[in-house]
């Protein structure tokens, strides 16, 4: 039995965010240090996009938990959007 | 006018007079981030100049900019009032060439860099691989000649190197700096270990563990304590000798590629010596950071600091 953390419920967080505006999107969140996350999302949604709007898309669905000074969410570091 | 509109009619007509700009961390010359470090390197590279809005000085733009772009994250980039995106998307329009198109920039035709890897190294890699979802390696060489070394699939405008059955995928702005380089692994040492005839010389900055190590392996290596008498009074590395100008003008007879290793107190004299022999074209100098205290500290508790 695991313990239930912050880290997980961001976490959590990100993932019911993305997948909530991206229907479908499968979610794949790694924790950097602190606030630091890395995020792979695959979606059919993003087939015929830039990379700029895939990326959009994902910021537009974070934004809540970016912004604010205490904001659970300081950076992304690496943003991996795939076309499913 | 509510501040709001305000501040976005400030970005808007920043947006609008700059051909290139970065609202960013830090300034050109001083980035106070790595995304941000990252964005000026490519830009430095491509265009002569652009313009740079420091947002940590100036909590309204901050937020402003974010709103004006619906781009939650720092830095953000525009070229001639188009919005192009923050340190992934230029990094990835980069290597694809597709950033020199938007700057007016040419797109110079770079070769594959030679690399070379070592049976030991290729052993390590070839057994991590097989595990990977991604067996290529992704190696980059960044301006500072810090590395990384990374699965990770091919992207657009990576550099296809094949050496010693692996693959590696260098991106267009490190192959010059990877050419030539190589790369090994040393089960005593554990971790890679790389030779890179592009580095600049400079002085090699090690802790007393590593002196201790290079010492153990090697019990006469030339050690100079760059102090004088009565501070080596307080206490001295055995091994070491006092760095006089008769033993300068000696040193500086032998080969070039023989290993020094300088000390002294904290570190920082010993440092301008270690400095004095790059200069006279020496290419192995160490120098021990900390110094005389940290070797106390570590091995002879009996010296006092000072």
């Amino acid at each position: 039995m695991g313990f239930a953390t912050i880290d997980d419920a961001v976490t959590q967080g990100i993932v019911t965010a993305v997948s909530g505006a991206i229907p479908g999107a499968e979610v794949e969140v790694t924790h950097g240090s602190g606030g630091h996350y890395a995020l792979r999302v695959v979606s059919a949604a993003f087939a015929g996009k830039s990379l700029l709007d895939k990326q959009r898309m994902v910021y537009r669905a974070l934004a809540p938990l970016m912004s604010g000074p205490n904001a659970p969410v300081h950076a992304i570091d690496r943003l991996e959007t795939v076309v499913a | 006018m509510s501040a709001d509109t305000a501040i976005n009619q400030q970005i808007d007509a920043l947006v609008k007079s700059n051909d290139v700009i970065v609202f960013m961390k830090g300034t050109r010359r001083f980035p106070q981030c790595g995304f941000s470090a990252t964005v000026v390197q490519i830009l430095d590279e491509l265009v002569e100049d652009y313009e740079t809005v420091n947002v940590l000085a100036d909590a309204d733009i901050r937020s402003g900019i974010k709103a004006y772009s619906d781009w939650p994250t720092i830095p953000q980039v525009y070229v001639k009032g188009e919005f192009i995106g923050g340190s992934d998307i230029v990094r990835s329009l980069y290597a694809s060439g597709e950033l020199h198109a938007k700057l007016g920039a040419k797109v110079e035709a770079v070769d594959p860099p030679a690399l070379t890897v070592t049976d030991a190294a290729a052993r390590v890699l070839r057994e991590a691989a097989a595990s990977e979802r991604h067996p290529t390696l992704r190696l980059s060489v960044s301006a500072s000649f810090q590395y990384g070394l990374s699965f990770g699939p091919q992207q657009a405008g990576d550099l296809v190197v094949e050496a010693s059955g692996l693959t590696f995928l260098v991106d267009r702005g490190s192959a010059k700096r990877a050419d030539g380089m190589t790369l090994d692994y040393d089960e005593a040492r554990s971790g890679f270990h790389i030779v890179n005839p592009n580095e600049p010389t400079t002085v090699k900055q090690i802790t007393v563990q590593e002196l201790k190590a290079a010492m153990d392996a090697d019990p006469n290596i030339r050690l100079y304590d760059v102090r004088e008498e009565d501070e080596r009074a307080r206490g001295i590395i055995a091994g070491s000798v006092r760095l006089t100008p008769a033993l300068v003008e000696e040193a500086m007879q032998l080969p070039k590629d023989t290993p020094l290793y300088f000390t002294c107190r904290s570190g920082a004299r010993s440092n301008r010596a270690g400095e004095d022999f790059i200069a006279a074209g020496f290419t192995r100098v160490h120098n021990v950071t900390g110094g005389i205290l940290a070797w106390a500290r570590a091995y002879d508790p009996s010296i006092e600091a000072y």
